[in-house]
């Protein structure tokens, strides 16, 4: 019984960094209909910014959350002003080829720029825990959690309340009619993935307090954000940390009950079946 | 077209292709069993690809199983390669055709993703299983044959093109090419586009398990990670949209000029091989998302404004 409490609370705290983690694809997917796969690319970026900000100049890891997103929202923003917007109108396989071009181009980068070590975001209190209920839980990564639920309800406050945010949401659902009522797609297009882009380095950094970075992370990160993002649906953020909290505790379970080594049979299995049964996901859009 | 010529110059090429071993060095004939097999791959991803218009990223899954199925035949049951190959083939036609119907009903996005989280199951699947070796993978006899394999990946190249070039003049070709213009469209003309979709993928995976197969041999070692490895299905689409999905001859000649231009730097560092792969692709599909066939088509008649026009077309 304790075993499985303890099992809940640490899916739980997973799920919640795995919602950020999904939350800027989910956006930039709904919103551009592109399904980036240098997504995972730009987590390991957010992660090493932030590690760098960390072991060069000392400063704390959730304090340079902040830096981390806005360095990630600028690339971000640019990448896409400069280079995607040009293939934005061309068949879906070459923007989905595009993005696998800048993934494999910043993996190596990294490689090059960081080399292929391991490394670990690593503050004083990484080690801190606290027992709550009988479970053991990590400050860290329960510090962790919060963020990414925080920045997921602000993400959803942000495009429900702001100007900015109803222009997205226009341009989401009809790109015409937004053009008509004077938005302009190429900078709301920008904007757009560089907010996904900054999501994904505070994903990223979060990524590095609680477990390791080293510049291959980012396909399987990709493909664990798809799978929320299937599982939660492209329309709220609300979505997505539902789908985040489900992966989260079905990898919990999974390694708690089969093995840790049959996680990503689970969580990959379930994209399977899913898409198998729904093919346009779970709560996902029938276009 | 002047046919007769261009098929003289072909046969010319796969003489002096045919007749590389016994001239070049042992380095140079490794380095074209490689470029033969990404070939091979590549001409197999054009398949469902290029001519049926899904991305698959599943292909190196038909490569594994070929690899394992080669494998598990001739150390667990002692067969000889030929049949452990067949075997293997056989497995991963199978595995498409089950899978193929129930994930082929997705479109875009949806199947490419999925096919990536089949290659990613199958990897943690077969790394878990006592029968595969689980993390360690396997060891196959040595056989000391390059010039067997060499031939072998080339009769393999050949094959592949053969039935790509039948499927391109083909009522099954027309089909496939229908079904990737407009899927509905397609089926309200009376194409069977499950059937169809099915069995192009199912071809597709056979010429992947069986380089797959002919890889493992040669290289004597596999283990899942390599051989479920995502980043050789991506290679076989890097080659075969720079060469010109769609098109007869596009994914060898992509795979030729790109193994060249990577095996001359990657003698330098490997990363940065690594890395010029993924800047062609971003410049091939900005520039020419048609691939090397449409350019070398078009030219002529665009000159330099040819780039600018792609550009154009499929700008913001």
């Amino acid at each position: 019984m304790d075993l499985l409490w303890q099992g809940l609370v640490n899916g739980i705290l997973l799920g919640g960094l795995y919602s950020l983690m999904a939350l800027g694809l989910a956006l930039v997917w709904g919103v551009l209909n592109i399904v980036n796969l240098a997504h995972g690319a730009f987590i390991m970026l957010g992660g090493y910014a932030c590690y760098y900000m960390f072991s060069g100049l000392g400063i704390d890891p959730f304090v340079a959350l902040p830096a981390t997103m806005a360095a990630l929202f600028v690339f971000g923003y640019l990448l896409q002003r400069h280079l995607i917007n040009l293939v934005i109108r061309a068949p879906m396989f070459n923007t989905l080829l595009l993005t696998f071009g800048i993934d494999v181009v910043l993996t190596y980068s990294a490689q090059i720029a960081f080399s292929a070590d391991f490394r670990t975001i690593n503050p004083s209190y990484a080690g801190a825990h606290f027992t709550w209920l009988g479970a053991t839980i990590p400050l860290v990564r329960l510090i962790a959690c919060a963020i990414a639920i925080a920045l997921t309800l602000l993400l959803w406050l942000f495009l429900a309340r702001t100007r900015l945010g109803r222009a997205i949401r226009a341009t989401a659902q009809n790109l015409v009619a937004a053009r008509l009522y004077g938005v302009e797609p190429r900078s709301i297009y920008a904007l757009t993935f560089g907010i996904g882009a900054a999501l994904a380095g505070g994903a990223g950094a979060l990524y590095g307090v609680v477990s390791q970075l080293n510049p291959y992370i980012g396909v399987s990160l990709t493909a664990k954000s798809f799978v929320i993002a299937i599982i939660g649906g492209l329309e709220s953020p609300l979505g997505v940390i539902a789908g985040g909290l489900i992966l989260g505790l079905v990898e919990s379970m999974t390694s708690l009950y089969v093995g840790a080594t049959y996680t990503d049979v689970a969580s990959f299995g379930i994209l399977v079946l899913v898409l198998v049964v729904r093919p346009t996901g779970l709560f996902g859009r029938t276009t | 077209m002047k046919r007769p010529l261009a098929r003289a110059g072909l046969a010319a090429a796969l003489v002096v292709l045919a007749g590389v071993p016994w001239i070049a060095s042992p380095s140079i004939v490794q380095f074209g069993i490689n470029m033969l097999l990404l070939a091979a791959l590549a001409q197999g991803w054009n398949i469902i690809g290029g001519y049926t218009g899904y991305a698959s990223f599943g292909n190196s899954v038909f490569y594994g199983l070929g690899s394992y199925g080669t494998a598990i035949a001739m150390l667990r049951w002692h067969l000889p390669f030929g049949i452990g190959l067949a075997l293997g083939t056989v497995v991963a036609v199978v595995f498409a055709a089950l899978f193929g119907r129930a994930i082929l009903r997705l479109r875009g996005h949806y199947f490419a993703i999925c096919t990536l989280g089949l290659a990613e199951v199958m990897t943690a699947i077969v790394s878990n299983l006592e029968i595969t070796g689980r993390n360690t993978g396997l060891v196959l006899p040595l056989l000391r044959g390059d010039v067997l394999f060499y031939e072998l990946s080339l009769a393999l190249v050949v094959v592949a093109t053969l039935i790509v070039a039948w499927i391109a003049h083909s009522r099954f070709g027309y089909g496939l090419i229908a079904i990737r213009e407009n899927e509905e469209a397609a089926a309200a003309m009376g194409v069977d586009t499950t059937r169809y979709k099915v069995l192009a993928f199912s071809l597709s995976a056979a010429i992947s398990a069986l380089a797959g197969g002919i890889h493992a041999y040669w290289i004597t070692f596999i283990d899942p990670v390599s051989a479920f490895d995502i980043g050789l299905n991506v290679k076989m689409i890097i080659v075969t949209v720079f060469g010109g999905p769609g098109s007869i001859l596009g994914p060898v000649l992509g795979a030729f000029v790109l193994s060249g231009i990577s095996e001359v730097l990657s003698t330098e560092i490997s990363t940065v091989a690594g890395l010029f792969f993924g800047a062609v692709i971003v410049v091939a599909v900005v520039f020419m998302p048609r691939g090397v066939a449409d350019l070398i088509r078009r030219f002529d008649k665009y000159r330099w404004r040819y780039f600018a026009e792609n550009v154009r077309a499929n700008r913001l």
